[in-house]
């Protein structure tokens, strides 16, 4: 059994212009020790799966349904108080932007005790032991010291380890990071991901990072979820997402990505802008915005199916496995062809 | 290479009359003052501490280095929106670093700016036709009709439908508004634009359509751009040199091709290896080469190399004593500032460290 299943999860927001779909039918597992990555651009939902996962959305305005099975017990059906006593022990979440997600006010000893006091029985100066234990961890100097300072006298990159030594406080089974990185400088962000992939060597968590940046995807994942609009686009093992794309969209992000090791003159660029989803496009969602649009794609969603000789592989697209395999292999040659 | 078909033919020397932007020993020292009746200077914070490089036209230079390292204050004095300390920012064989207001107008038309952040650039009170015409009208280049013609056919050239003229800023999602921005920076046929981390704030496929557009215009209008980023997949796809800061001082500079295939400082060898390769196979062999701790604080940088708190090949009695000058290392196009220069690329931070082992035993 993985360990978190998310089956055909749907949000929706009502907002004054109408009904927002932020999340459409979206399933995806995570196993024990796995990491999975999701990717996509702003707006295509990545966050709000999340954030519903944790029954973090307002409630006000908001209709969820499907499944998020955590061992097996759902969580968005569940009490709130069995919620709280999952969320921040067992699930612990990384929040994106350092900068606003620390309390200004408290010391950063005090938050991370927090969570310990809250879900484990212990007096307070076990809490501090094991608060200044995973500030070690994490590698902020002297922590001794630091752990009686406010966040505002640590710089992004070492706020953002206090972040993740909250959320690892109490060795959650399930870690959420929303794009842990985006911040933080090149050199700060290899820090911040070879010491999320240490913690999880040790500790053994899952892992699901929602990032946009592919080059952290192709290092730290396992499995890939490719959204758009709402919906997931193609979902495979991250050799198979970069190695035999099958879907349009994946290759222009691809494409789109200037990168170190290969010589483009032209990025490939995704025309247009993503869709609203207030009133998303009929058919299949990237179809404005596709360079292969056929007939079909206008009218009628292509399901998310598996490729025929790869059954882990899963797209959502119409054109025929010949037309992508050899579109696919030419986007993977032009850009390679140049890297040797 | 620098030496691209828009760039008059100029001798590698730099001694031609190519030369757009001079920029030498450009110092922007930020007072800290204590006392609230009598405020007393205790402390200087040197964002930018005695950078120099030069721009050819049609070049593109990009500047690379960690937040902190004073990018964004040293465009900031060569566009004389702050007033440099020291040194002096030369703009079409004339020393700008000194000049009134009202002297810099009609120079200021040669040299635009396009800022980071398509939210918060853009007025969100004034129509789009107004924030790219206003520059036009300040300096009174044309009649209200002219201008309207001008504004329509610069939405257009950045790939806007010039029908919009009329709308608000919040009617465009970020990466339309970024069109407006270049727009806005193309008004007055500048000569150069400098772009602040032009692309950080865009989703990648919008960004792409950004940097393809910059290249593009920098094609048709022969422009030179000074572009700040910190993501050094973006600067190596739109430059022809590579300028590396750190604590407001140069490292190293050189174009393009050799500073990613050789890169001789330190830092700039930890910054290439620490940017994630969107390949699954590459990106598992790689061992970045990782960087203790953080970017020093400025008001009291480290004796000797600003680098050597955080450097594999620092050693003792040598680069925390002697400030490295930045001198060729091989080539005079390649500069670095550093005593123990890499020997070869790729290197893990373990052989930089060993490399420097045998001399210190000697």
């Amino acid at each position: 059994m993985p360990l978190l299943e998310v089956n055909n999860l749907e949000t929706r927001f009502v907002t004054d212009d109408g009904i927002v779909e932020a999340v459409n039918g979206v399933s995806f597992s995570v196993d024990k020790g796995q990491t999975l990555g999701i990717v996509g651009e702003s707006g295509s939902g990545k966050s709000v799966t999340c954030l519903t996962i944790m029954g973090l959305n307002p409630k006000k305005n908001t209709m969820s349904s499907g499944e998020a099975l955590y061992n097996g017990q759902n969580l968005l059906t569940m009490s709130p108080r069995r919620l709280r006593e999952i969320r921040g022990n067992d699930i612990a979440m990384i929040f994106q932007d350092p900068m606003t997600s620390l309390n200004p006010v408290h010391r950063i000893g005090d938050q991370l005790m927090e969570a310990v006091l809250l879900h484990q029985d212990v007096t307070k100066k076990q809490a501090k032991a094991r608060a200044l234990e995973m500030l070690k961890a994490v590698g902020i100097p002297r922590a001794e010291r630091r752990i009686a300072d406010y966040p505002h006298q640590f710089s992004g990159g070492m706020r953002q380890r206090v972040m993740i030594a909250m959320a690892l406080v109490n060795n959650p089974d399930l870690l959420i990071a929303d794009e842990p990185t985006t911040a933080l400088d090149v050199t700060t962000q290899a820090q911040i991901l070879s010491l999320m992939t240490t913690l999880q060597k040790e500790f053994g968590s899952a892992i699901m990072i929602i990032t946009h940046d592919l080059g952290v995807v192709a290092e730290v994942a396992d499995d890939v979820v490719v959204m758009y609009a709402a919906e997931v686009v193609e979902r495979a093992p991250v050799d198979a997402v970069f190695k035999r794309p099958h879907m349009p969209y994946t290759w222009g992000l691809l494409g789109s990505l200037p990168r170190l090791d290969t010589d483009t003159e032209r990025l490939v660029q995704i025309k247009g802008q993503p869709p609203s989803l207030l009133n998303p496009p009929a058919g299949c969602r990237f179809h404005p915005r596709c360079p292969y649009v056929m007939d079909i794609c206008r009218v009628e969603n292509p399901p998310l199916r598996p490729v025929s000789d790869d059954p882990d592989h899963l797209q959502a697209c119409h054109l025929d496995e010949e037309t992508k395999d050899r579109e696919a292999q030419k986007l993977i040659a032009g850009t390679m062809a140049e890297a040797s | 290479m620098s030496e691209t078909a828009s760039a008059p033919a100029v001798s590698t020397d730099g001694s031609g009359g190519g030369e757009l932007l001079v920029v030498e020993g450009l110092k922007k020292h930020f007072p800290v003052t204590r006392g609230i009746i009598f405020q007393k200077q205790v402390a200087a914070v040197k964002a930018v501490d005695g950078v120099s490089f030069t721009l050819r036209e049609g070049e593109t230079l990009g500047v690379v280095g960690e937040s902190g390292c004073g990018k964004s204050t040293m465009a900031r004095c060569v566009m004389k929106l702050l007033e440099a300390t020291e040194g002096k920012v030369v703009f079409d064989g004339r020393d700008i670093t000194r000049l009134s207001r009202a002297q810099m107008r009609p120079i200021r038309r040669e040299m635009m700016m396009v800022f980071q952040d398509p939210y918060a650039s853009l007025n969100p009170r004034k129509r789009v036709g107004f924030i790219v015409a206003e520059a036009l009208e300040v300096h009174k280049l044309g009649t209200e009709a002219e201008i309207k013609r001008r504004v329509q056919e610069l939405l257009e050239v950045v790939g806007l439908n010039p029908e919009h003229y009329n709308r608000f800023p919040f009617e465009f999602s970020g990466g339309q508004r970024q069109r407006i921005g270049v727009a806005r920076a193309l008004a007055v046929n500048p000569k150069l634009i400098v772009c602040d981390e032009p692309v950080s704030a865009l989703d990648v496929s919008v960004q792409a359509q950004i940097l393809n557009l910059l290249k593009d215009l920098q094609r048709d209008f022969g422009l030179t751009y000074l572009f700040i980023a910190h993501d050094l997949n973006v600067v190596r796809h739109i430059s022809d040199r590579v300028l590396v800061m750190y604590l407001g001082k140069v490292v190293e500079i050189a174009t393009r091709d050799d500073l990613y295939r050789e890169p001789k400082h330190p830092y700039t060898g930890a910054l290439l290896s620490a940017v994630p390769i969107p390949d699954p196979e590459l990106g598992r062999q790689r061992t970045p080469v990782v960087l203790e701790g953080d970017v020093p604080n400025p008001i009291n940088p480290p004796s000797g190399c600003n680098f050597h708190p955080r450097c594999p090949r620092f050693r003792e009695g040598h680069c925390d004593v002697d400030e490295p000058e930045l001198r060729s290392m091989g080539g005079e196009r390649h500069l670095a500032a550093c005593h123990y220069p890499l020997e070869r690329w790729p290197m893990t931070a373990d052989e930089m460290r060993k490399s420097t082992l045998p001399e210190a035993a000697s």
